[in-house]
This record gives C-alpha cells, sequence and structure tokens, in this order.
C-alpha cells in the first residue's frame, strides 16, 4: 500500500490530493500510471506530461521497475512552475 | 548570535506570508563577504493579451525543500566561495507586483553570488516541484516553465 500523492492539473482532474492505493511491490513506473488511472480515468489526458516522484525522486513513466515498501510516496507531477 | 559565524549557512523557506527583501538580505549578509547578489521574481499583470489577476502556487513542500537543499549544495561545489544561501518561495495567492520568490547569495568578491543567483533561479525552475496557476478574468492556467523536461510545449 502506497500513498499516492496528486497535485495542480493532476488534483484537479483525480479530484483528490491524497490516497492509499494497493499496488504490487515491483511495477514497472508505466504500469503503476496505469493502476492510478484505472482508478481516476480523467488522469489519462495528462498521461504525456507528468512524471512521478518516488519516495521524492523523479522517475519518468516508462520501463523502471520501482520497488516499493509499505507506506512509500508516490507523487503525481505534472510540468512545474515555479519560480 | 552564532557562536561559530562563519559556518556557510541555507535559508530555505516556503511560505503563505508576503515575502521581505529585507529579511532575505539580512539572512546571507556576513562581514566575510563583500557581496550579496539577490534575484526577485514578481509577478506580471498580463500573458498573451489576457490581464492576470493574480497567481496561485502549491508545492510538494517536502521535496520542493529538498530539491532546493540539492540546488544549494550544487551551488557549493561550483563556487566554493559562496557563504550563505537564502531562498525564499511564497505560496498560495499573490497579488500583481508581489514577490513569489526572492534568493539571495552572499560571496567574498561578486562573480561568484551573482552566477551563483541566476543557476539558483534557473535551476530552480527545472527541477523544483513547485506549481503556479495564473488567474485570468475569466479563466484560469496552470504554467509550464519552458525549463521542465517533461512538459510538452509542443502541444
Amino acid at each position: 500500500q502506497v500513498s499516492v500523492l496528486y497535485f495542480a492539473r493532476s488534483a484537479e482532474l483525480a479530484g483528490l490530493r491524497c490516497e492509499t492505493l494497493s499496488v504490487p511491490r515491483q511495477i514497472t513506473s508505466l504500469q503503476l500510471w496505469e493502476e492510478i488511472v484505472k482508478v481516476h480515468p480523467r488522469l489519462a489526458v495528462i498521461r504525456d506530461q507528468v512524471v512521478f516522484a518516488v519516495r521524492q525522486e523523479y522517475v519518468l513513466l516508462g520501463e523502471q521497475l520501482l520497488v516499493l515498501q509499505p507506506g512509500d510516496e508516490v507523487a503525481i507531477i505534472p510540468p512545474i512552475s515555479g519560480g | 548570535m552564532d557562536e561559530c559565524e562563519d559556518v556557510p549557512n541555507d535559508f530555505i523557506k516556503l511560505k503563505p506570508e508576503k515575502l521581505s527583501v529585507d529579511e532575505v538580505s539580512e539572512l546571507v549578509i556576513s562581514p566575510y563577504c563583500g557581496a550579496v547578489s539577490l534575484f526577485i521574481g514578481t509577478t506580471r499583470n498580463n500573458f498573451e493579451g489576457k490581464k492576470v489577476i493574480h497567481l496561485e502556487y502549491e508545492a510538494y513542500t517536502s521535496m520542493a525543500e529538498t530539491e532546493i537543499k540539492k540546488i544549494c549544495r550544487d551551488v557549493r561545489q561550483k563556487w566554493p566561495s559562496v557563504k550563505h544561501i537564502a531562498v525564499h518561495h511564497r505560496l498560495g495567492v499573490v497579488p500583481i507586483t508581489e514577490a513569489s520568490v526572492i534568493i539571495a547569495v552572499s560571496s567574498p568578491h561578486r562573480a561568484e553570488s551573482l552566477e551563483a543567483v541566476m543557476y539558483c533561479i534557473n535551476t530552480l525552475k527545472a527541477s523544483v516541484p513547485i506549481w503556479k496557476k495564473e488567474i485570468y478574468e475569466d479563466e484560469y492556467s496552470w504554467k509550464e516553465n519552458k525549463e521542465c523536461f517533461w512538459a510538452n510545449s509542443e502541444k
């Protein structure tokens, strides 16, 4: 079980900022995205513009294998605009 | 005051209150430094012909602070003479002409602090998880920094 955090546009599309999700311990970042979109189909429109932050490290959506621990934070990161 | 006055420090703050240039510059002033360089990012009142009413910022706060710390670490590697670094970013509503970010760097001589400040703001825009929403009269828009490598500006 991981904590999924939503920000900016992704929070608007998902309708929430934070939830727990049950996912396999080992999963590619793309598969993780697909699990999340199953729960929040409206997120599909931003698929090409987001990255993840897993345990606060950026991860692209793709074949990268993630090894997740219970309680890990996974954040959906739309294009940033700080400063 | 400080027992160890010489220890270089990073001052990082994300907060909803109005930012203060005086406060941020005072954080980095040091008797060993002859230069303090500052960058202030302020909110513009227009974008592509549309009137901007105000900006709203949100952040993945814990990761934003970590990423800013990484930037400070990089600065000290590239410019070892840099003494103190302060990065204050405002969150929530920022009215027009008010500051959304203030960066200050001190160093013994001016070249390093000037270059370090530029590096800080450029890298912040590329890597720190903070988002800005521009509020217009009848709509709004989530902005995307061109420095952000996962934004699709051609779309």
